[in-house]
This record gives C-alpha cells, sequence and structure tokens, in this order.
C-alpha cells in the first residue's frame, strides 16, 4: 500500500482551512452543514484508513504464519507492522474518545431535561446565575435562570428566546455533537469543530434576527446576556474559542446578515472528494495485496 | 384513504403546530416577565411588561394556563378587583437545584454553557459597556 492510504489521516488540514474562510465570511447555516458534512466524512476517511492498516496484520494471524513459511513463497510486504500495530493503539484511542465524548454530551442534555416544569418550552430556573441553554430532547426546551430573565427586558427576553428556539428547531446540537465527534478521532479537525460552535451561535442568532425583525435587538440581548454572565463569574477562559466571540456574534449583527458565495465551499467539498478517491485507491490496494497473499 | 387526504390532514397538523407553538411563545414571554417583575402582578400589569401588545383577555387566558398548570399562584390584588398572579417558588427552586447538580460536575461547565458565557475578556466588557450605550443614547 501506498501514501493513499496515509494521505486521508492529514486532509483534515483542509476542512480546518475551510473553517477558518468559512467562519466570518458565509451564511452560518450553509458554513455549519458544509463544515459538519466534511468533517464527518474526513473523519470516517481517517477511521477507514486506520483500519485498512491495521488489517495488513492478517499476515501474523498463526494460519498465515504457517503459509507465509512455505519455502518458495514471497509475500508482499505492504505496511511495516510496527506502523500497523500504532495504527491499531490509534484506532482503538480514537474509538475510546469518541464514545467518551459522545456519552458526555448526552447525559448532560439527560440530566438538563427533567429539571423542572415548562411554560410554552420555558424552564426558569431560580438561581442567580444569568444563564439561558437550549436543551435538545422531544419535545426540547429552554432553561432559563431568573437572573438572566432580570437582566434583560421583555424585548431582549424575546431575542433570547428566539436564539435559544433557533438552536431547538434546527438541532444544533447534533452538528455541535457530529463535529466534536469527529474530531475526537482526528485532532486536526478540532478547528472545525471550534468554528461549528461558534457558527451554530451566530445561525441562531440570525434566525433571532429575521424572526423578530430587528437586528439591533438581538446584538443588544446578545451584548447584556454576556456582560451579565461576565458580571457574575470571572469566567474561566473557554474551551478552544478564541476570546472576543461575543464581539463578533455582536458585531456581525450591526453589518448587514451575510450571503453565502458557493466558491467559497470549494474547500470543504475537495477535502471530502480527496478523501473518497484516495479511500476508495487504497481500499482497492489493500484488496490487491490480499488477493496476492492469498493465492500464493 | 388516499394521497390527498393525507395531503390535507398534513396539512391540518403543520396549522395546528403554528398555533401551539405561538401559543407556547406567549406562556413562556408571561411567565419570565412575572419573574422578571419580582412582585404580584395583575393581568393588566402583565399585558403593561410585555409591551402592551397582547389583548387583555389572551393575557388573562395565558395566566389561568400556568394557573392550572401549577406555574404561577394568584391572590387578591392590592387595589381594585380582580386577582394578581405571581411565579410559584417551589417548582423554580427545584429547577434550580438540579441544574446546578447536572453543571456543577461538568468539568467542561463553560462548552456546555458557551452561548453567552464563552471568553469574555476584559477588553470585551468595555467594548460592549461602549457598544450598548453608543445604541441606547
Amino acid at each position: 500500500m501506498t501514501f493513499t492510504v496515509y494521505l486521508p489521516l492529514l486532509l483534515p488540514v483542509l476542512v480546518a482551512l475551510a473553517a477558518r474562510q468559512l467562519t466570518d465570511r458565509a451564511r452560518p447555516r450553509a458554513a455549519v452543514l458544509a463544515l459538519v458534512a466534511a468533517s464527518v466524512l474526513t473523519a470516517a476517511a481517517s477511521v477507514w484508513s486506520l483500519l485498512l492498516l491495521v488489517l495488513t496484520l492478517f499476515d501474523d494471524l498463526p494460519a498465515m504464519v504457517a503459509l507465509d513459511s512455505r519455502p518458495g513463497v514471497h509475500l508482499p510486504e505492504p505496511v511495516p507492522d510496527r506502523v500497523a500495530v500504532t495504527a491499531a493503539v490509534v484506532l482503538a484511542a480514537c474509538l475510546l474518545n469518541l464514545a467518551r465524548d459522545v456519552h458526555r454530551h448526552r447525559s448532560t442534555a439527560r440530566r438538563l431535561r427533567d429539571a423542572g416544569p415548562a411554560a410554552g418550552g420555558v424552564v426558569v430556573a431560580d438561581w442567580d446565575e444569568p444563564l439561558a441553554v437550549a436543551v435538545p430532547g422531544r419535545p426540547g426546551q429552554v432553561l432559563m435562570t431568573t437572573g438572566m430573565v432580570r437582566v434583560l427586558d421583555a424585548d431582549e427576553r424575546r431575542a433570547v428566546l428566539a436564539h435559544e428556539r433557533a438552536h431547538l428547531a434546527h438541532r444544533h446540537h447534533l452538528a455541535v455533537l457530529l463535529t466534536s465527534a469527529a474530531a475526537s478521532v482526528n485532532p486536526l479537525l478540532r478547528p472545525a469543530r471550534d468554528a461549528v460552535s461558534f457558527l451554530v451561535e451566530r445561525w441562531a442568532d440570525e434566525e433571532a434576527a429575521a424572526g423578530l425583525g430587528n437586528r439591533d435587538l438581538v446584538a443588544r440581548a446578545v451584548a447584556r446576556a454576556a456582560l451579565a454572565t461576565a458580571d457574575f463569574r470571572t469566567p474561566a477562559p473557554a474551551l478552544g474559542v478564541h476570546g472576543g466571540v461575543i464581539v463578533r456574534r455582536v458585531k456581525a449583527l450591526h453589518r448587514p446578515a451575510p450571503t453565502t458565495a458557493t466558491w467559497r465551499l470549494a474547500l470543504p467539498a475537495a477535502a471530502v472528494i480527496a478523501c473518497l478517491v484516495l479511500e476508495a485507491n487504497a481500499t482497492l490496494d489493500f484488496v490487491d495485496v490480499l488477493r496476492a497473499w492469498l493465492t500464493n | 384513504m388516499g394521497p390527498v387526504r393525507a395531503g390535507n390532514l398534513w396539512r391540518m397538523s403543520d396549522e395546528e403546530a403554528g398555533r401551539r407553538r405561538a401559543r407556547g411563545e406567549l406562556e413562556s414571554e408571561v411567565m419570565t416577565a412575572l419573574w422578571a417583575a419580582g412582585e404580584p402582578l395583575t393581568p393588566a400589569g402583565v399585558q403593561a411588561a410585555l409591551g402592551g401588545e397582547l389583548a387583555y383577555n389572551t393575557v388573562l387566558t395565558i395566566l389561568i394556563r400556568l394557573l392550572e398548570k401549577e406555574l404561577v399562584r394568584r391572590g387578591p390584588a392590592d387595589r381594585g378587583r380582580g386577582h394578581a398572579y405571581w411565579p410559584a417558588q417551589d417548582a423554580a427552586t427545584l429547577t434550580a437545584t438540579r441544574m446546578r447538580a447536572a453543571l456543577d460536575e461538568r468539568p467542561d461547565r463553560q462548552a456546555v454553557l458557551q452561548q453567552f458565557a464563552a471568553g469574555l475578556e476584559a477588553d470585551d466588557v468595555q467594548m460592549l459597556r461602549a457598544l450598548l450605550a453608543e445604541r441606547e443614547a
């Protein structure tokens, strides 16, 4: 097997580049959909590549070793055992990471889901810390603390609720879950994961602004909610999200709604196509090696 | 039994869903307005708190629905006739306890709550304050 099996492990770099390109310049909806699809497919390609590498160990099975040692048989050595064993370890770590990640996401959502009775899909918690969270489920709910309710005026509350409802309506938790899972398989996808968790906020902001017909109002609500949160507790450094995300959201709302130039979606598409081609190639190589082995 | 009928049913349920969603939004607006007020409000008070866009009867209907769900309580209004409404404390306290328990054991609490809590630095705070002041001026 040649480089075609290794290259897909590196191609997520293109997705990360695309994430950076798309973040401030495309419609959040288009950018999220493109990045989720590209992340999931390239992560799947990474898993497939590792799996192919691991499978080359089959010549170490006792039966195969016996076959190997027949006199006069020369077998191709496609992948050094050292590489294959490393691939096995990496693959196991990836899958463990993935399982842990998915479990973590789901368990918090499950616990928040049963927090209390809802009025029109909104559950109020009597707690001074200003928080508003969309809790996915059937049906989804918005959890809002009295701390948040009290710092906003009626219009701003409407904006924050519209924002949270947009998260639920468009299943943003799935986008975050999928890219997070993809990044846990291949760490090169982390920038894409971070971009998606920022972009779903932008998407919800845009949706709230469109629904209420008032971009300034949503900007004000976002700023006010963030300030209240900052007043309440000194924020820990946000995980993987560069500082200033709130400011970026507010500024984006002060500009007209972005439109997407289609060519910007070319980079993630190219990454996916390259992965598919390379994987097809690597798989055929693998089949060839397998056939050579078994017919010898 | 044909596709036409199925289509009709689908459309009806869509409309129904739309109505229900709108009603839900009103319920949540009334509910949060009561919490924001911090004191019992008459239906007229709720109406005013929400910017006076809703009809009095609509507000009253929603309050009674919330009363039936035991999410609000009511007592005689201070002055005049009728009732004043306030949010039920017990459910919200219990909710807060559960919410705290669910969040506090998360090492990456920040990531769960990323929406508004994400990385606000000192510069950001100043800038946002300035933006708010500018827009209000």
